[in-house]
């Protein structure tokens, strides 16, 4: 058995638009590498190419070149998909179905028996809180519901691995927590949970390890603690200090006589000088450890310079 | 198998929760009872009359809802994304296709023996239960309209509906007249418009070998012979088609 959930070797894509055929790599030989058991992230901002190595995994669409598995069989094989649940982002269903007819018409093609379908599907509604709307046509849900009937339908068939496309995006916290719970099911239940998000709270609360993807190429992957390191994201200085003295970085705010000053970690130094210089004391310094929002902000700006400032982000 | 009866069945159950098709059918029927109405102004054979007209709608109606539901068929999935999750299953796509085939063939036979009961009802009041050349036209009439739907079927993998209909009424309309075509091309003094009849003629489909209804009409028996050959050619030129339809479908991306 392999020990990978997902294998990819030099994943291509290149997309021919318009009338005149015009190329354009969405994927840029892509060498990831998915252990079982584990949860992983998959994070980049929009138009990084997340999507559409999901597709590709997937089968959704051709990889222009390179390989990939899953769970040790080639992708390009339906049979790969066996031990697979996908969610794809905004989940789209046949809304002439109810959500019970809608997970016994997708068991069905698992190839499950009638009294496994009926078992199953009972069992998840529950488990996604959809019960009371099992016989309700999908047409009538919200989007929440929509997405949880997109996870129960993954789930069906008890899969070895999970993959999901922006799983959280549009829920509310409840919706939120919910799909958090049932990742840690799965993967106590020594399941493999790989999914794209935005959401990189959630990303770093859930994930094992995560992979940075910008513009088509794999930027890091590792743990939260490898991407990151031990990178200071900005440091908070509590100073007694008159209001008008000139100080460098950001006054957050002043309370009780202390004003409240975040810098950047190389501006620290210069920073205490300054509130000693304008007679003033200090009352704590705090470092702020970066987060992986650092590291991908870092990773776009190496080809597009952001103004961090106006992301408040001081690094 | 029990992947395509899924996708067939619940092709089926998503065109009968469909208003339109009630709308064509409603249609359908208007138009066979309508067709008393011309025993009241037809002079001559007015049984025949009435008999050509209700024939000839329930082939029209039937065409017309193949070719509908056909185009819709694959575009619908793509434009609405269910694709996703479909083509995501340890399912092979042509699987998918055919399922989706199917499921539309049992939505027009049902149609076809509802407007045939509507007829048996309408007409039979008056004229006697239809007979057996009724019944084998409406055989051959299924066996158009499994070729039309496969190549609905073929071109709504690869273009919009509007485009695929536009195709598939093409075809429609160039295989009803096939056997015209290749008696003008024969006609014609140039060789190049011979051969070039001749490649039109083999190229595209010939739907007047499923027409009997000239023989319904004037209660003619139809040779067996002729309405095996009729299905086999029907059968065999579908199964050509859904089989190009797959090999599209495969090498498509969905995005």
């Amino acid at each position: 058995m392999s020990e990978l959930a997902i294998a990819a070797r030099g994943l291509r894509k290149v997309y021919l638009s318009g009338f005149f055929r015009i190329p354009y790599t969405g994927l840029e030989g892509l060498d990831l590498d998915v252990r079982r058991g584990e949860v992983f992230g998959f994070i980049g901002p929009n138009g990084a190419g997340k999507t559409t190595t999901i597709k590709v995994l997937m089968g959704l669409q051709h990889a222009t070149s390179g390989e990939a598995s899953l769970l040790g069989v080639d992708h390009r094989e339906s049979a790969a998909r066996e031990r697979v649940g996908f969610l794809p982002e905004r989940p789209y269903f046949y809304q002439h179905l109810t959500a019970r007819e809608f997970l016994d018409f997708y068991a069905r093609l698992y190839g499950m028996s009638a009294a496994d379908r009926k078992r199953r599907s009972g069992e998840l509604l529950e488990r996604v809180q959809l019960e009371r709307f099992a016989d309700v046509p999908m047409k009538s849900y919200s989007k929440g519901m929509l997405q949880r009937a997109g996870l129960a339908q993954a789930l069906l068939h008890d899969p070895d691995l999970l993959v999901m496309d922006e799983p959280m995006s549009g829920l509310d916290p409840m919706g939120r927590a919910l799909i958090r719970d049932i990742l840690f099911e799965e993967r106590d239940k020594g399941k493999t949970v790989f999914f794209s998000s935005h959401i990189l709270a959630d990303v770093e609360l859930i994930c094992d390890r995560v992979a940075v993807l910008v513009k088509g190429v794999l930027r890091g992957c590792g743990t939260i603690d490898e991407l990151v390191g031990d990178r200071v994201r900005h440091v908070d200085i509590a100073a007694r200090v008159a209001e008008d003295a000139p100080l460098p970085g950001l006054r957050m705010r002043e309370e009780g006589g202390v004003t409240q000053l975040r810098v950047a970690p190389d501006q620290v130094d210069r920073a205490l000088a300054a509130v000693h210089a304008a007679g003033g004391s200090i009352v704590d310094v705090t470092r702020a450890r970066a987060h992986l929002e650092d590291f991908l902000l870092d990773e776009v700006d190496r080809d597009r310079p952001i103004d961090k400032k106006k992301l408040g982000v001081l690094a | 198998m029990s992947q395509i009866l899924a996708i067939a069945q619940n092709t089926v159950r998503e065109t009968v929760r469909d208003r339109v098709l009630y709308s064509l059918l409603f249609f359908a029927g208007l138009v066979v009872v309508a067709s008393l109405v011309m025993q009241e102004i037809t002079i001559g054979d007015q049984d025949k009359v009435v008999r050509s007209v209700a024939q000839s709608a329930i082939s029209l109606f039937a065409s017309l809802m193949a070719m509908f539901l056909g185009v819709g068929l694959v575009y619908k999935e793509l434009e609405r994304k269910t694709i996703y999750t479909i083509a995501s299953k340890p399912l092979k796509r042509w699987r998918f296709l055919v399922g989706k085939y199917l499921g539309l063939m049992v939505v027009l036979a049902l149609e076809v023996a509802l407007m045939a009961a509507l007829y048996t009802v309408v007409i039979g009041l008056q004229q006697g239960p239809p007979g057996v050349p009724e019944l084998m036209n409406w055989i051959g009439l299924m066996a158009e309209l499994a070729l039309l739907t496969a190549w609905a079927l073929l071109f709504s993998c690869y273009s919009t509906p509007l485009t695929a209909s536009f195709f598939t009424l093409a075809t429609f309309v160039i295989g009803h007249l096939a056997d015209d075509i290749w008696r003008f091309g024969q006609q014609a003094e140039a060789e190049n418009l011979r051969q070039l009849s001749e490649v039109v003629y083999w190229a595209l489909p010939n739907f007047s070998v499923f027409d009997f209804s000239s023989q319904a009409v004037h209660k003619l028996d139809i040779a067996v012979a002729d309405l095996a050959m009729a299905l086999g050619y029907g059968l065999a030129y579908s199964t050509a088609v859904l089989a190009v339809a797959a090999v599209i479908f495969e090498r498509r991306d969905f995005r």
